[in-house]
């Protein structure tokens, strides 16, 4: 018996239409979720980009809680003890949390931290940051009153403080140490005061690390905070030529042992770098050899630094002819006065170049555009087609500075050329890594020589690239002291004063001892060691030899007496040791040296990437939820609102990101028009050879 | 005896283009919603464009239009002429109402229709007077740009170019170059389908082919904004990078060759079936 089969249906075809377009969709889904595979970025937090701060009209909330900054230096020889408080005040009706961005100095080793909440002092612990993080979280979720420093970027911090209730008086105090090293006989204290607005590339590489977004103050809006900032200066030598070229200063006992500095400024003082600047008894430096012995405790540790002057320079015989790359950043928070410095400092450079060398310009905001294609004889018309290049950019844009050093790796160099490349920014980049990685990784091709424009420079970066590049770091402030720079530049690449330097002791048992190898010394810098000492240091020397431009060279530091006091040996020693971990670390990308970083950190105290300050208050204070107030910071002197502001292309004068618009439609409906007429006329001819 | 002679009064005899012109200024929100996007720059003016050429069909055909309306497509019509302005009036979104509208209109053009001439085409036509193009970039835009990225960097990768995709950015011998909204190929896919809907409308392409050959003009026009990318990003990542003039030339130059490969496609006879 023959059974009903229902007949088999082709699909219909719009069936297949939809099948086709599902497809489609699941395509494209598929090819923008598909991305190279990255390594350890899971738990990775990008940088979040600067803004400007919005006034809020709600009067019980205290938007700006910060009221003070108070700072107290004190240098002692080449050790400065820094203390820092910050006053926080709620004027509001509601229980807020203040986050603080804020700067610090590239070496500062931050080792201590107080809470001081009406009479009660509360001091904080250091904790491995994620721990810090959750006991501030738990603390403020119970309503207790909490602090947090963590750190960002080694010159940049973030405070936070939650369940600062209506009324409190919130005082936070940490404490720093740092080494002011003398440079050609001169000493230069940084106290940096403002973090300038940082560019987030968005394809900034996790191994960056996250970095906060700032929330910045309008063009012109001076901050509501007050800033003041003293220094006592005790030296072994008479001081001498105390200078500030960033604030006034009310100076007492200079020409003595002993001098006292407090700021005279009555307008705005905390939009720029504080910058002091001194000598002791002339051209003399307080250098040599100083040793900590620690405590007769078990696990004891004792200290040494030495600070060995360089041998005066000596004019070299004979000048090999190198290639300059300048790489000058154009970008939005270049614009007006900073870009300004930068073209006198360029005018300078490149006109004191000779006649045998050979230069390039690299010009970069979000792209990079060179002068030519390959360097060129620093003959009077190259230079002066290159300054006239130079004085045509304005200042806009992304800063792209990883792209634009990557353009440079690629230019053709010749093989018995040395190069070096002048990198010229302020530095306003959240990819310091990935940048010391790409320097770093190209070492054989060039070094690297990195000024720094502006008034609040990132010195991080300016720092990081000098060393990365093994070359050395130049700060701008003003046009003024442009020339005095491109001069010190030209007489440090003409002749390092000492190469293959090897430090050796004798008479006392050294070890831990940094940096591993020497680097060769500069015009004027220090050569600087430190390291653990165990044994009898009496009679012990310390040994340095290397090769200067008149033959070999040897320098013998006798050991003095152990000091006691000179704990902070212990706090410095530490500080570059971590410094040197990150470095690695930034080289080789990821979380490698998190463990030993994190054991330093924890052991000696200090403030580092994977470590916190973390102070809880053990009273329960409130069960309102604390408002977040992120506390704005002046934009920095000198930069416009180009750096914050997203800029369109069109109006920016630098060097933006290229892209591949479409024609005008103008165009294409000409182009349209042109082939409907060319298909009509052809439809035409053949109708009529048909006829 | 007729309901007109009951009533004492004659029927009215109205032509096929006064219809359509009556049927036209029934849909004037919609009409004046196209004119103030494309007044305002917040479109591209082409979908007059696209009117003026279904005006200039109609008028061709004039002559051809049908004395008596197709009762079902007149209806229609009227339906979702009412659809539209109610739509209008009741805040739907007016790019969505103004669809509507779109479709009343070509229900009433097929009403009036000469039987021996094509249809899609027409209402491919009348579809793309809608101010479509700012919708798609941005709905649209991203994917189509990643995948235009994407296609462009295997592409430059086999020529040797060191390149690679981020998002809906490129890396290309150390330059960044942006695949950004006005890069996306929208425009030219508008243009593409312009050129295939009034070329198969002025040859006759039958319907059927029209809708098969339809689908293609889409891969004709990914392709050659992906060549157009490349050729840019690969000029762009010179270190003398490119001038504004040749951006345009060579922009022009490929939007020239899809339009004449969509008009051999669709001018292209049917092979005979075996």
């Amino acid at each position: 018996m023959p059974t009903l089969q229902a007949p088999r249906r082709e699909p219909l075809s719009i069936g297949r239409v939809l099948a086709c377009i599902a497809l489609s969709i699941i395509a494209a889904i598929a090819l923008v979720a598909w991305g190279p595979a990255q390594a350890d970025d899971a738990e990775a937090r990008a940088a979040e980009s600067p803004y400007f701060h919005v006034k809020s009209d709600d009067a019980t909330l205290d938007a700006l809680p910060l009221k003070g900054t108070q700072v107290d230096v004190k240098i002692s020889g080449v050790i400065a003890d820094v203390v820092v408080t910050q006053h926080y005040r709620n004027e509001g009706q509601r229980p807020i949390e203040a986050k603080y961005i804020f700067p610090g100095s590239t070496r500062a080793a931050v080792h201590a931290m107080n809470v001081r909440l009406g009479d009660r002092m509360i001091t904080a612990q250091i904790r491995e940051k994620q721990r810090a993080r959750l006991e501030y979280d738990a603390a403020k979720r119970e309503g207790k009153t909490t602090a947090l420093l963590e750190q960002e970027r080694p010159n940049v911090f973030s405070m936070n403080v939650a369940n600062i209730l209506p009324g409190d008086d919130v005082r936070v105090e940490l404490k720093y140490t740092e080494l002011i090293a003398p440079d050609a006989g001169q000493y230069r204290f940084v106290f940096p005061t403002v973090v300038g607005p940082r560019y987030r590339s968005p394809n900034a590489a996790p191994a960056n690390g996250h970095l906060s977004a700032t929330a910045h103050l309008p063009e012109g809006v001076k901050s509501n905070t007050t800033f003041d900032l003293s220094v006592q200066l005790h030296a072994p030598l008479p001081v001498s030529e105390v200078v500030s070229h960033t604030h006034k200063l009310e100076a007492q006992g200079v020409g003595t042992e002993r001098v006292t500095l407090a700021l005279a400024d009555e307008g705005q003082r905390d939009n720029r770098d504080f910058i002091l600047e001194y000598k002791l008894g002339g051209e003399r430096t307080a250098t040599g050899l100083m040793l900590y012995r620690a405590p007769n405790e078990p696990n004891a540790e004792n200290f040494f630094l030495a600070l060995v002057e360089p041998p005066k320079q000596v004019a070299p015989v004979q000048i090999n002819p190198r290639d300059y790359i300048f790489v000058v950043d154009i970008s939005g928070s270049m614009h007006g006065h900073p870009l300004n410095t930068a073209k006198v400092l360029l005018r300078n450079l490149i006109s004191g170049l000779r006649p045998s060398d050979s230069f390039n310009v690299v010009l970069f905001s979000g792209s990079s555009r060179v002068l030519s294609e390959q360097s060129v004889p620093a003959t009077q018309a190259n230079i002066a087609r290159a300054i006239k290049t130079i004085e045509q950019m304005g200042g806009g844009g992304s800063t792209e500075i990883v792209p634009a050093l990557r353009r440079v790796a690629a230019l053709p160099k010749p093989a018995d050329v040395s190069r070096s490349v002048i990198v010229v920014t302020d530095g306003y980049v959240a990819v310091e890594n990935e940048v010391f990685q790409l320097v770093r990784r190209n070492l054989d091709h060039f070094n690297v020589f990195a000024f720094g424009i502006g008034s609040s420079v990132n010195r991080h970066l300016i720092e990081g690239l000098a060393r990365a590049g093994q070359g050395e770091a130049f700060i701008v402030t003003k046009p003024e002291r442009a020339a005095e720079q491109a001069d010190r530049l030209r007489r440090i690449i003409d002749s390092p004063v000492l190469t293959q330097l090897k430090a050796r002791f004798t008479g006392v048992e050294v070890y831990d001892v940094e940096p591993a190898s020497l680097p060769d010394v500069m015009a004027g810098r220090p050569v600087l060691v430190w390291g653990k000492w165990r044994g009898n240091p009496q009679g012990a020397k310390l040994i340095l030899q290397g090769h200067a431009a008149s033959g070999s060279h040897t320098e013998v530091v006798d050991a003095p007496t152990p000091d006691a006091d000179a704990v902070a040996l212990k706090h410095l020693w530490a500080r570059q040791r971590i410094a040197q971990l990150g470095d690695e670390e930034a080289l080789m990308g990821g979380q490698t040296q998190r463990e030993p970083i994190t054991a330093l950190g924890l052991k000696y105290g200090l403030l580092t990437q994977y470590t916190s300050f973390i102070a809880v208050d053990h009273v329960v204070r409130t069960q309102q939820a604390a408002v977040p107030v992120d506390q704005p910071l002046p934009l920095p002197e000198g930069v416009s609102k180009l750096a914050v502001g997203n800029t369109n292309a069109s109006q920016t004068f630098g060097a933006v990101v290229p892209s591949t618009p479409e024609p005008r439609l103008v165009f294409a409906l000409l182009v349209m028009a042109l082939l409907g007429m060319a298909a009509w006329g052809r439809r035409q001819r053949i109708a009529a050879a048909a006829r | 005896v007729s309901l007109a002679h009951t009533l004492s009064c004659r029927p009215v005899r109205v032509g096929a283009l006064d219809w359509l012109a009556l049927h036209a200024l029934a849909l004037w929100p919609h009409g004046a919603y196209l004119i103030q996007r494309a007044a305002d720059g917040s479109d591209d003016p082409l979908g007059l464009l696209a009117l003026a050429a279904v005006a200039a069909l109609v008028v061709w055909h004039r002559h051809g239009l049908r004395v008596t309306p197709r009762l079902g497509w007149l209806v229609a019509s009227m339906a979702v002429a009412i659809a539209a302005n109610g739509a209008w009036w009741a805040g739907v979104p007016a790019l969505l109402a103004s669809l509507f509208a779109a479709l009343s209109l070509v229900c009433a053009l097929l009403a009036w229709w000469p039987a021996t001439q094509v249809r899609l085409p027409l209402a491919g036509l009348v579809l793309l007077a809608l101010p479509w193009i700012a919708s798609l970039q941005f709905y649209l835009g991203f994917p189509l740009r990643v995948i235009t990225a994407q296609l462009s960097a295997w592409g430059l990768q086999a020529a040797g170019f060191d390149a690679t995709r981020s998002g809906a950015s490129m890396l290309v011998n150390g330059q960044l170059v942006i695949v950004d909204a006005p890069c996306s190929g929208v425009q030219m896919a508008w243009l593409a389908y312009f050129t295939a809907c009034a070329a198969a409308a002025a040859t006759g392409l039958s319907d059927r082919l029209f809708a098969r050959r339809a689908a293609m003009v889409g891969a004709i026009v990914l392709l050659g904004n992906v060549l157009r990318n490349s050729v840019l990003v690969a000029l762009e990542s010179r270190p003398a990078g490119l001038s504004a003039a040749w951006h345009e030339a060579i922009g022009l130059a490929v939007l020239a060759a899809v339009c004449v490969a969509v008009l051999a496609l669709v001018q292209r006879k049917e092979a005979p079936h075996v």
